[in-house]
């Protein structure tokens, strides 16, 4: 009794059991992801077949990689960060708006706001790009994505609004795609949320029409 | 160049020195913390590529170690660990470069080369791959002397594919490097961007220089050899 009390103080978390196996997982991935890219070139008669393994391992690679995103923004850092969000915006809506074109989509950003996140940089980025790239996805061809930043006395606010109506299921485009964009949503609701911010979107997680970030001021005080 | 690896996965390190030497580096392995720390003091390495996760003694202190020898030893950190709490840790102890599990080798490659380049040569001006120039100062590109008219984001594409000439460079390398965005495999913005490119820097030279690598991605020839 006393033995397996102390191999098993108490039954660990989901959250940590899920963070192991996604961290033991990471080992074979590494290696089976480089050894196929490294056997492409040297196995031209097996081309095709090398080609296909590599890009369904970059699948599975893609989907763990959200799964820990998730983890991550369930836990959150131990040092303090702090994010300004309107150049966070602004650098995006520049990176965002090559391929909101392609997609035959105007991304355009009005207003600014001196208002900051406890978050880190690169995870605030995260949480935005996978909002207003859903919102970009989700437009027809010749739609409109508009992000107005601002601020009051409450706050700062961040409202991203989509103009041309979605092209209902079949436009937004496979299951797995599909999941993939909830779980990319689902991930930037838990970062937003947990830095102090609230976040209300309009149409669904997996069919936004526009969302709404409320900071409230003081949410980046140290 | 000489390099050392530090990763007790076998497999692993038979992969990345099998891709290292194939790149005409002399490759040494170390499999314990212990053994890659005396190794990295022992001889003159130009990288090493250090796993955090270690039997003996771990990665973060052969790094500590390291750095109290070798102040100018390029180090690039491997590790399972994606938090940006352990990213600050490593690269405030002196890594400077650090791979997140599963990488991927052309990704590990060309930031090799990136230390590589860094710790040995000045930072080039012009970069030219057979009769295309491109000036990073003046912001200009030529190619047979014909000036050529890019977007920004075509300049920095092509810049990318120019510093990686003859390398692969896969899809999500692109759009990280590029774009400063985290890949999502069902955006097309790179093929689109690619074929601009092509329009502007291959369309009536030749030979073609981009190439596409089925499977992976695209390739900058430098001979013009098919891909």
């Amino acid at each position: 009794m006393s033995t397996s009390q102390h191999l098993f103080p108490k039954p660990p978390r989901g959250v940590d059991v899920m963070g192991e196996l996604l961290h033991s997982l990471s080992q074979p991935l590494t290696s089976l992801r480089c050894s196929l890219e490294l056997s492409i070139e040297e196995n031209a008669e097996q081309q095709a077949t090398v080609s296909a393994a590599l890009q369904q391992t970059e699948k599975v690679i893609g989907m763990i990689q959200l799964m820990r995103e998730y983890l991550d923004a369930e836990q959150p850092e131990p040092r303090a960060f702090l994010s300004a969000l309107a150049p966070a915006v602004r650098s995006l809506v520049e990176e965002l708006s090559s391929i909101a074109e392609v997609r035959g989509v105007g991304l355009r950003l009005v207003g600014t706001c001196t208002a900051a996140m406890p978050v880190p940089e690169s995870r605030l980025r995260l949480a935005l790009q996978y909002l207003i790239a859903a919102l970009i996805e989700a437009q027809p061809g010749g739609g409109k994505v508009t992000l107005l930043l601002g601020e009051s006395p409450a706050g700062a606010v961040l409202r991203a609004e989509g103009e041309g109506s979605s092209g209902g299921p079949k436009h937004r485009g496979t299951s797995l795609q599909t999941t993939l964009r909830g779980a990319r949503i689902a991930i930037a609701s838990r970062v937003l949320e947990s830095a102090g911010a609230s976040l209300v979107f309009g149409g669904s997680d997996v069919d936004p029409t526009g969302f709404v970030l409320r900071i409230p001021r003081g949410v980046g005080a140290q | 160049m000489r390099i050392l690896i530090v990763e007790d996965d076998a497999a692993l390190a038979s992969f990345i020195r099998k891709g290292l030497e194939a790149e005409h580096h002399a490759v040494d392995v170390a499999h314990e913390g212990t053994q890659g720390r005396a190794m990295a003091m022992e001889f003159d390495y130009d990288l090493v590529v250090l796993d955090l996760n270690l039997p003996g003694v771990d990665g973060l202190s052969v790094l500590k170690s390291l750095r109290q020898r070798k102040a100018n030893l390029p180090v690039m950190i491997l590790t399972a660990r994606s938090r940006v709490e352990d990213r600050v840790q490593c690269l405030d102890s002196g890594a400077d470069d650090y791979m997140v599990k599963p990488f991927s080798y052309l990704e590990l490659s060309a930031r090799a080369r990136a230390l590589l380049r860094r710790s040995h040569l000045p930072s080039e001006s012009v970069l030219t791959v057979r009769d295309l120039c491109l000036d990073r100062v003046e912001r200009k590109v030529e190619r047979a002397g014909r000036h050529i008219e890019l977007t920004t984001k075509e300049f920095a594409l092509l810049e990318y594919l120019m510093r990686n000439a003859g390398r692969r460079l896969t899809r999500a390398m692109i759009i990280e490097h590029v774009w400063n965005l985290t890949f999502d495999s069902t955006t097309n913005v790179v093929d689109v961007y690619i074929n601009y490119l092509r329009r502007k820097v291959d369309d009536g030279f030749t030979p073609c220089l981009i190439h596409t690598v089925r499977g992976v991605g695209y390739q900058m020839c430098p001979e013009g050899a098919s891909a």
